[in-house]
């Protein structure tokens, strides 16, 4: 992408930039003059990792993807004890795997600027929960910024950078989907030169080290630190009284809601003043109080738990303000997803009394488009493993298989015709919950999770598993990447993202080293071969593990393309039996039918050739493109 | 005022590159661009979505009342981005068919574009495009993007000129590729200026003769 290219080169004559959201934290982050940053990935916060490992060689800045977002923060936090800038970012459950580390961190404190971003995702475009990561700040203690669109993102991070860096304290960079998703113009400033040295870390062993003895003076020091900060917030630039106090009705809002107000007051000349916060955790507390003083009603507008409103009330009720107080506790705004500017219109016409913007329902309904959910892609592995799987459990005459599934790609077995997951929750779930399944039931329990989540999270289920003599199946799925959020390395590849050699851990030895004794693989595009020892796992007690190893296809298509050598399949009329095997039960995007007769889209067909084997076309009719 | 633009299709059509060169030029034309990119949980083959607004604007989400021009590079993403409004200025609506395998797993055909446009298309002002054998003309069938673009200039659908759209794509492709970019648009531009003279004589919304 161009810009990725330019991500440097641009200079503030060239200004502005159109960047995304993630794009400009990267940059703010730079601008800032970061010298560590570590992530695990997970959309929407994939992006900041993308900018950031096309650059970090060329800056001088140490970059890596972690096995997960708890050893990132840990990683982040020793480089910032050690004098460096550091930036550490997740998807919003990513910080709940950090969690541990992350309250802990805000008690010892930090040296050089350490700021966690983390990217909620209200409405849940990718994701399990739609978690409101704003709870954390108040758990922790730690204090919040939040942007509402790239220019911010990016003068904000460099803010978080001065407030940390200010009270030694972490902050908190919280994000939504739509922010960090937006793609606006930023004026983006100087890149700084920054020292690329390593550093001496000096031991302070009565902060870094968390014994009780140690933290029970720091968290009264943390407390009084927040009482600074708190004075910090009400002067801060990062909240704003917008326009000229003219109205009886105020708002107050933050992050994307405050973009869904701005453009339905907009679009509808409704006349209000907007107390807009980017400093989120501690709130400005004197500012919010003249605010609700200055007028009769105040509207809050923000999205998911009514965070701020909880807050602001109890400031109107410290401070002995009367004003009205409008929000999501008293029903007149959404407790669920993201907020737009349509329906914050119908809230304010309900609170302004505007009958003619009411709406009486959503205007359309009764579509029956053919919907198209995400699939798995043409030539992708995992489509082999799933259906052999399935075939196997059936030959097998298993009744009542447990499928348990996980976080990446093929959570996407889920859909037909695989329909192969009952449980999908969390990182590393898959074995975890495999557990509890094969001590309180009698059914066969199969396990599918990714290499890269494995290495994540599912190496201690499976000690666990082992180590109690538990009965499971556990398939890891090793297409060799971190797929689903854009092709990231991971602890097995034996190259980082930048092409340099890492050391790759083999997935068999791990499991071996665990005490698996009954480990096979297995080559997704060998459907004959694959059947032959899913059938013999599925016999076996105790744990079995069956590594199904195949490169990504989004990979591998790169490569071949770029060597122009694929081979694509056609259907040969003549030999096709109509049997619908191959579109009903293997489901390759590729295959369509048209005039009663299966075809193959070229432009689609990534030339895998796994549908012509027998077991998914009898009739041999599939065959490579002349 | 804002310039409301949706950009419809399916996860490797080009879509995000498309709403980038609009936008980019309605940057360079002076104007204030904001674009949303919803990446969803597909990598490929998912339907995606690209909203970009031009003009005073806060947020990427366009309101349901306020979708000026939808640009469909596929016909059942365009129909799904047109029902997914109150209402839509103008729909272009390239005539490539991507098949969802939610059809052919259930042994079904891809629906046929009268009966789509009988169904979906009442009520909007719909050019269908045969973008796929001009982008094929242009030199590769994923030039279908752009094609589209320049209909919707040749149309006077942006609000910016070719002159900012070619600039660009310059800055956009690699040498090797920009060949078949620039021919891609020129071949759109040229088709609009046929398809202008197909609207007024019919003037009627079911125009697939160009």
């Amino acid at each position: 992408m161009a810009d990725l290219v330019q991500f440097i080169d641009s200079k503030i004559e060239k200004n502005p930039v159109f960047l995304l959201g993630n794009e400009a934290i990267a940059r703010g982050a730079v601008e800032a003059g970061i010298e560590f940053a570590s992530s695990y990935p997970g959309t929407p916060s994939s992006e900041v990792g993308e900018t950031l490992s096309h650059v970090a060689d060329k800056l001088g800045i140490k970059f890596l993807y972690s096995v997960n977002e708890k050893v990132a923060l840990e990683s982040a936090f020793a480089a910032s004890i050690s004098g460096m800038r550091s930036l550490v970012f997740m998807k919003h459950v990513g910080l709940n795997v950090a969690s541990d580390p992350f309250v802990s961190i805000v008690y010892t404190g930090t040296r050089g600027g350490l700021v966690i971003m983390t990217a909620d995702d209200p409405s849940m475009f990718s994701s399990q929960n739609e978690q409101d990561n704003r709870h954390y700040a108040d758990l922790a203690h730690i204090p919040m910024i939040e942007p509402s669109n790239p220019q911010e993102a990016k003068d904000f991070v460099k803010a978080a950078f001065e407030l940390s860096e200010k009270y030694h304290i972490p902050v908190l960079f919280r994000t939504t989907t739509r922010v960090s998703h937006m793609r606006g113009p930023v004026n983006v400033g100087e890149i700084p030169k920054i020292k690329g040295t390593r550093r001496v870390f000096e031991r302070d062993p009565e902060r870094f080290v968390s014994l009780p003895v140690n933290a029970i003076g720091l968290k009264k020091m943390l407390m009084e630190k927040l009482g600074e900060i708190a004075v910090e917030s009400d002067m801060s630039f990062m909240n704003k009284a917008q326009s000229n106090m003219v109205s009886e009705i105020g708002a107050i809002t933050s992050g994307s809601g405050y973009n869904s107000l701005m453009d339905a007051v907009a679009s509808h000349s409704i006349e209000i003043d907007v107390l807009k916060i980017g400093f989120t955790n501690p709130l400005p507390r004197g500012m919010i109080a003249e605010f609700l003083r200055k007028h009769d009603k105040v509207v809050i507008v923000e999205e998911l738990d009514p965070y701020m409103e909880e807050k602001i009330r109890a400031i109107a009720q410290i401070n002995g303000i009367r004003t009205r107080i409008y929000g999501k506790l008293d029903g007149y705004f959404p407790l669920v997803y993201e907020l737009n500017p349509d329906a914050v219109l119908q809230s304010l016409a309900r609170i302004l009394n505007m009958p003619g913007y009411i709406q009486g329902k959503s205007p359309k309904t009764g579509v029956d488009l053919p919907p198209r959910p995400p699939v798995l892609c043409p030539g992708c592995p995992h489509r082999g493993t799933y259906y052999v799987v399935k075939r196997s459990v059936r030959m097998s005459n298993i009744k009542n298989p447990i499928y348990a599934s996980d976080i990446g790609c093929y959570s996407l077995g889920t859909y037909d015709p695989f329909d192969e997951a009952d449980t999908l929750i969390s990182m590393g779930s898959s074995i975890g919950v495999a557990n509890g399944f094969s001590m309180v039931t009698d059914q066969k329990v199969i396990a599918f999770i990714g290499d890269s989540t494995f290495y994540h999270s599912g190496i201690p289920p499976l000690i666990n598993a082992v180590h109690n003599n538990l009965n499971m199946l556990v398939i890891i799925m090793d297409n060799g990447t971190t797929a689903m959020t854009g092709q990231q390395p991971n602890p097995g590849n034996e190259l980082d993202y930048n092409g340099k050699p890492v050391t790759g851990i083999p997935i068999e030895d791990v499991v071996r080293g665990i005490g698996v004794s009954n480990v096979s693989l297995l080559d997704p595009y060998n459907l004959k071969e694959s059947f032959a020892t899913i059938n013999r796992s599925l016999h076996q007690t105790g744990v079995s593990v069956i590594i199904s190893r195949r490169e990504c296809a989004i990979i591998r298509d790169r490569k071949l393309r770029k060597n122009g050598e694929i081979e694509i399949y056609t259907v040969n009329q003549d030999k096709c039996g109509k049997c619908m095997n191959c579109v009903e039960n293997f489901s390759c995007p590729a295959l369509f039918i048209e005039k009663g007769e299966i075809q193959i889209n070229p432009s689609i067909c990534d030339g895998c050739g796994v549908c012509a084997e027998p077991l998914v076309c009898p009739f041999n009719a599939i065959e490579v493109k002349k | 005022m804002t310039y409301n633009i949706r950009l419809a299709g399916v996860g490797g059509q080009g879509i995000i590159t498309a709403g980038n060169i609009i936008s980019e030029a309605a940057m360079r034309s002076g104007q204030k661009v904001i674009m949303s990119e919803i990446h969803g949980l597909s990598q490929r083959g998912g339907s995606v979505t690209v909203d970009v607004r031009i003009g005073d604007c806060y947020g990427p989400i366009i309101s349901q009342s306020s979708c000026d021009l939808v640009i469909g590079l596929e016909l059942i993403e365009t129909f799904r981005a047109i029902e997914s409004f109150e209402n839509v200025g103008t729909a272009l609506m390239s005539t490539e068919k991507i098949n969802p395998i939610s059809l052919s797993m259930h042994k079904k055909e891809y629906p046929c574009l009268e009966d789509l446009m009988e169904k979906y298309g009442m009520g909007t002002r719909i050019y269908p495009v045969e973008a796929g054998e001009i982008a094929m003309e242009a030199g590769s069938s994923k030039a279908v993007n752009i094609v589209m673009i320049g209909v919707a200039l040749g149309l006077n659908l942006f609000p910016m000129t070719a002159d900012e759209v070619v600039y660009v794509l310059k800055d956009t492709f690699p040498e090797k590729k920009l060949g078949i970019n620039m021919k891609a648009l020129e071949l759109g531009i040229a088709l609009s200026g046929r398809m202008k003279t197909n609207i007024r004589e019919n003037s009627t919304i079911q125009n697939r003769s160009s």
